[in-house]
């Protein structure tokens, strides 16, 4: 049995139809990773999967299953138990996620609070344990910042932290380095890596960098117009697979001591 | 290994320095030596805030630094003004990094390659719509998008409009600022072909602002790396990976993951961020997150010097 099981679902905007019979499978502790060029469907597959489509947008056909629960039949209250707990979700600039007017520790202490019983001070005490053990020194005064006073990889710590508090089984990051230099996207992907070897979290990341999705990934799978066009093991994609599209993306990856345009 | 005659652009400890709100002063660009050759490519690279922007940004007159000359065939261009600098301005170009930011929404593609030429007289209104598609030929565009809005286009389609923008003077010099990192991968391989090929046919130099040291290795004839401020490795662009020595020039090339890279191996990062501009450690300016840091490190700060034809590097550590 599958963590996650998403069979033959449709995403659609109002008439649109933006995600076609898209399926995936998810195992425990296993990385997913989704490429795609913009406006593939990537992003929103994900975010059907958290029950976060924005304005019109609904799954209008097939079914997405989370260890044995249907995603699609459950109730408010039931999302708001599961989302941050069991599913967490990542974003492309953490710090947009947060309130820009309240200091980090209250958006952090709100959100625990939600989860569990538990004073302020000790929700307080908890949030900068995560954030420390993410390897951001000196948590206390990170909680006593406001989102704007990080920098991007310091804010993108701060939204594992938050996204890793209760361990979830299922983390989703959606283009979680794309905003960050090189040397911070390689310091959160190590960062990544480690969050599944420590507490076997399941990951899907969606990016555009084919070389992190393929330094990631168990698993592979591409998108293109709303279709996934090309999946399977990530020797299998880098290697052998036929499809045109995987192929092309692929030779159009930047390599060190490859090939010259001049 | 360039020719000094076809020397193009000459910068000299160019330094820029901002005054902050609490009277200290930040130095954004602290002694930058660089030299732009005819018809070859610089890229230049480091990390956010490092000062490469505010450097190519006096190539354009868009700011102009505090101390230092900019020599364009000899002449210091930070001094010039009036009818001078109005001539000048059509040998330098820019192409910026978002190109749905750089348009104005409202006005035709047509209107907005042409723009520049009709600037300095060089076409009446009545020539433009030939023009126009004549240069939207020219970066690979049907002509037909000459009537179009930038926003009936997609992210390659307007770079490449910017691009025909930038060419339509014939300037010598473009600047590109990050130009295909709002791209996606293909779309960015395609760019990256149309600015080489149009380069080797105008022999247009070009200064490349870029963090992604995968890429620049694989059109940029010198590469220069930054890093707070101050210019740490210069060499040449082909066979970069194997002749870069300073810590934090390998720091980058390890940051780049590509899909024939090995998979089993641990990623080796750099620790930490870079610390404030305005709060440097005396001496080397990477000293606090070298792997190598030596005690001479922390007190004197390297100086830049050559260690083999074409290659300098400003490091205690690596000798010629």
């Amino acid at each position: 049995m599958s963590l996650l099981e998403v069979r033959n679902v449709d995403i659609s905007y109002g008439k649109n139809l933006t995600v076609k019979k898209c399926s995936l499978e998810l195992e425990k502790g296993e990385i997913m990773s989704i490429v795609g060029e913009s406006g593939s469907g990537k992003t929103t597959v994900i975010r059907a999967v958290m029950g976060l489509l924005p304005g019109a947008g609904r799954v209008s056909a097939g079914s997405i299953a989370y260890d044995d629960m249907d995603l699609l039949k459950l109730t408010d209250k039931e999302w708001r138990d599961l989302r941050g707990h069991d599913i967490s979700m990542i974003f492309q600039d953490s710090g947009a996620m947060m309130n820009q007017t309240r200091l980090i520790g209250d958006s952090y202490v709100e959100y625990i609070r939600t989860h569990e019983d538990i004073s302020k001070e000790d929700a307080w005490a908890k949030g900068v344990e995560m954030i420390e053990r993410m390897r951001l020194p000196d948590g206390d005064r990170i909680m006593r910042s406001y989102p704007f006073q990080l920098s991007g990889g310091q804010r993108q710590r701060v939204g594992i932290a938050m996204g890793m508090t209760y361990r979830p089984k299922l983390l989703l990051a959606d283009e979680p380095t794309s905003a960050l230099d090189v040397t911070t996207q390689a310091q959160i992907v190590r960062q990544f890596m480690e969050l599944r070897d420590e507490y076997g979290t399941s990951i899907i990341i969606v990016t555009h960098n084919l070389g992190v999705a393929a330094y990631m990934g168990d698993k592979i799978v591409v998108m293109k117009r709303g279709e996934v066009v090309d999946r399977g093991e990530r020797e299998y994609i880098l290697h052998q697979s036929t499809n045109p599209y995987t192929k092309l993306l692929l030779d159009a990856v930047p390599t060190l001591g490859g090939k010259r345009y001049v | 290994m360039f020719d000094e005659k076809d020397l193009l652009i000459d910068a000299r400890h160019v330094t820029r320095r901002f005054p902050t709100n609490d009277g200290r002063m930040l130095t954004a660009c602290n002694d930058v030596n660089l030299k732009f050759y005819k018809g070859k490519t610089l890229g230049l690279v480091g990390e956010s805030g490092c000062g490469k922007s505010t450097f190519m940004r006096f190539l354009v007159w868009l700011d102009s630094p505090t101390e230092g000359e900019i020599l364009f065939h000899g002449k210091d261009i930070t001094k010039m003004k009036g009818a001078e600098l109005h001539e000048n301005r059509q040998h330098i170009q820019m192409v910026f990094q978002d190109p749905s930011t750089s348009f104005n929404p409202k006005m035709k593609i047509k209107e907005i390659v042409c723009e520049p030429l009709l600037n300095f007289n060089r076409i009446g209104p009545s020539d433009m719509d030939a023009k126009a598609r004549e240069l939207l030929e020219m970066v690979e565009l049907p002509g037909d998008f000459a009537d179009r809005f930038p926003h009936n286009m997609s992210g390659g389609q307007r770079q490449r409009v910017a691009i025909a923008r930038a060419i339509a003077l014939e300037p010598e010099f473009i600047v590109m600022d990050e130009a295909t990192s709002a791209l996606d991968v293909s779309v960015q391989k395609t760019v990256i072909e149309l600015i080489t090929r149009l380069q080797r046919e105008k022999n247009i130099s070009i200064g490349f602002i870029c963090h992604d040291l995968g890429l620049i290795e694989s059109f940029a004839h010198q590469v220069a790396v930054m890093y707070l401020g101050n210019i740490v490795e210069v060499m040449p662009g082909e066979g970069l990976s194997d002749t870069c020595c300073h810590p934090y020039s390998r720091a980058l090339l390890n940051s780049v993951f590509d899909v024939h890279m090995d998979f089993s191996k641990k990623i080796e990062n750099i620790k930490g961020e870079p610390p404030s501009p305005l709060d440097l450690p005396p001496g080397c300016a990477f000293s606090n997150r070298c792997p190598d840091c030596k005690e001479c490190c922390t007190t004197e700060k390297p100086k830049l010097k050559e260690i083999a034809p074409g290659h300098m590097v400003a490091c205690h550590c690596c000798a010629g």
